[in-house]
């Protein structure tokens, strides 16, 4: 038998594609599970062996993080599964917030959406809330959640709460402040096993609720909730308060026991730095769990930003499936990438 | 407390430090703790398993039969993977390539893996001389990358491949591990192809000298079968290493390295 030594061939399209496929299979081997090895494609067969490395990375349990041009960064093993660490109810797509209208009775001076009486009404309509709501229960969405600016400033928000609860429970955000009238009774027209409204209240007396809200602001949404609760209907509080307000709300609690709000139906929360509000919480879409929002204008990461380009996603509110994919797509490719800083950055 | 058994290992690949790592977690929880040492070749790792500075040794097929053949059969061979009792290899050519048989090589080029991979290298050969195939019937090209660890890296085999694609050689002989890797001519339809499989082979085994008393390790073998592919915590080291479950060794799978070993003329020692 003989050793030999034989010169390469040059090296046909097809022989460089399967090529790529043994420089990563040697490049994975040379590293440790969670580590990543790029193999650049030939550019004449980039296609072709793109769609290999794809196979190859798809029946070896290893990942493509990355394609840029010709070079495929691919993953020793898979990513851990960013969806996984979440409680079931905020995985994106759970639940969707649709902002119904943005104008508003009341210019609160936190907004996070710049509502209020000159804001410009930019309504949802009933056809499109109609298909977003049977789009939302055959995609699985668990709930749908209105918002206005103030909802019931609509002449029509009967009939397009209607729409929604026929398709999916369904909660509806309003200062409660307009319950009389015509209101009132578009208020009797829904459905009160499958509404429930979640009203504003910031204090558990007028002066800090009155001082960001309007005057008279506290009381009469205070009246709304008997209003609602004498209707039959269940109600939920929001509460926005500043972080360093955050440490002692027991006695906001206790306010609110008082009303027969329940516990579980007390939803405080910290203000956020967004709309009009000067000062709180920084939140971007880095740092949220997203909650996909439709508006008139499309598709937005979060309601808290539902007026901010930062967290636009889309245009395209239907196939609202994939918009809600695109969303997924998005949270897992940021928790990816912090994950890469939060490795790289002790072995700096 | 019960010292560890102290456990050699070649560095074959990044991942050997969490397998071994992983390994010892594991066993620190068991009656038979365990430490491990690292060596760059299997020829370093037997000298310091015969010499007793380790306990036991992780071999590789040839390093057991090397181990074997300096012990005069006093080792023991403690425990392998599930995927060492029935290694292949596996001849392939480019696709269409007309390749049948082993007989067809004849005339032909093929590339061989390391010299001292049993699967890609001492192995064929002997399969080629079984049908009646000897050293002036097959021009054979080595490659002879990673010599020392046995073909563990599975680097020469992938050169071999590449030779084939390259028309350097007509085909291969590479193992079923490397050849499940890329696929086994599923995923790259036109670009590879098998045409014979060996029988069933033995590989790596856990190698223990008789200086370590079965009392010892009787209990570690238990506790290492015992590793379970359906628990998360061992699942891991598991699929790192290659295997769904650790089993007693098949020593009669030996049988056609030592073949192999005794008609090529390899010796005990590197």
């Amino acid at each position: 038998m003989v050793s030999i030594s034989v010169p390469a061939q040059p090296r046909s399209a097809e022989s460089m594609a399967f090529s790529v496929v043994l420089d990563l299979i040697e490049g994975i081997g040379r590293v440790p599970t969670g580590r990543t090895v790029e193999v650049r494609l030939g550019e004449g067969d980039r296609d072709a062996a793109l769609d290999i490395v794809s196979a190859w990375c798809a029946s070896s349990g290893n990942e493509i993080v990355s394609i840029e041009g010709l070079t495929v960064t691919v993953l020793h093993g898979r990513s851990p599964d960013s969806l996984a660490g979440l409680d079931p109810g905020q995985l994106p797509g759970s639940r969707v917030w649709v902002y119904t209208n943005f104008d508003c009775n009341l210019a609160c001076d936190y907004c996070c959406v710049r509502s209020s009486p000159k804001a410009e009404r930019r309504a949802i309509g009933v056809d499109r809330l109609k298909q977003i709501a049977g789009e939302a229960a055959a995609a699985g969405v668990g709930e749908l959640i209105l918002t206005g600016g103030e909802p019931f400033l609509l002449n029509d928000i009967d009939v397009l709460v209607n729409s929604c609860t026929e398709k999916l429970p369904t909660t509806l955000l309003t200062n409660g402040m307009l319950f009389r009238g015509a209101r009132l009774e578009r208020l009797r027209r829904m459905d009160r096993s499958r509404v429930i409204l979640q009203i504003s209240v910031d204090s558990a007396t007028p002066a800090v609720h009155d001082s960001h809200r309007g005057s008279g602001s506290w009381a009469k949404a205070i009246a709304g909730i008997r209003i609602a609760h004498e209707e039959g209907f269940r109600v939920k509080v929001a509460a926005t308060l500043p972080a360093d307000q955050m440490h002692e709300l027991e006695p906001f609690h206790d306010f609110l026991d008082t009303i027969g709000i329940a516990r579980e139906d007390q939803v405080i929360r910290a203000l956020a730095h967004r709309g009009v509000a000067d000062s709180g919480i920084e939140l971007t879409v880095d740092s949220l769990i997203p909650e996909v929002t439709i508006t008139a204008d499309g598709v937005y990461w979060h309601p808290v930003a539902a007026d901010h380009d930062d967290q636009f996603v889309t245009r395209d509110i239907f196939p609202l499936a994939d918009a809600i994919a695109e969303i997924t797509r998005r949270f897992v490719a940021h928790r990816r990438a912090a994950d890469s800083i939060a490795e790289w950055f002790p072995c700096a | 407390m019960t010292a560890p058994l102290v456990i050699g290992s070649v560095a074959y690949s990044p991942n050997v430090v969490p397998i071994w790592e992983g390994m010892r977690d594991y066993f620190a929880e068991t009656s038979t703790p365990i430490d491990f040492v690292l060596f760059s070749h299997y020829g370093r790792q037997v000298d310091a398993l015969i010499s007793g500075s380790i306990d036991l040794a992780w071999n590789t097929n040839l390093a057991w039969v090397r181990t074997a053949g300096q012990t005069d059969g006093a080792c023991r061979a403690l425990a392998s993977r599930d995927t060492d009792l029935v290694f292949t290899t596996v001849f392939v050519a480019r696709s269409g390539s007309g390749f049948t048989s082993l007989e067809s090589l004849r005339g032909r080029r093929l590339v061989l893996g390391s010299r001292d991979s049993a699967q890609a290298a001492i192995l064929p050969v002997h399969f080629l001389q079984e049908a009646g195939l000897g050293e002036s019937d097959v021009t054979l090209t080595r490659i002879d990358s990673d010599v020392g660890k046995h073909g563990d890296t599975g680097r020469s085999e992938l050169d071999a491949l590449r030779a084939v694609l390259e028309d350097r050689a007509d085909a291969a002989a590479i193992g079923i591990n490397t050849w499940q890797a890329i696929g086994r001519g599923e995923l790259l339809p036109g670009a590879f192809e098998s045409f014979w499989t060996s029988p069933e082979y033995s590989h790596c085994t856990f190698t223990a000298m008789p200086s370590v008393a079965v009392e010892r390790t009787d209990p570690w073998v238990a506790n290492l079968l015992a590793m379970d592919w359906e628990n998360p915590q061992h699942r891991p080291i598991l699929e790192m290493e290659g295997l769904q479950a650790w089993v007693p060794p098949k020593l009669d799978g030996y049988a056609s390295l030592v073949a192999a070993v005794k008609e090529q003329g390899i010796t005990d020692r590197w």
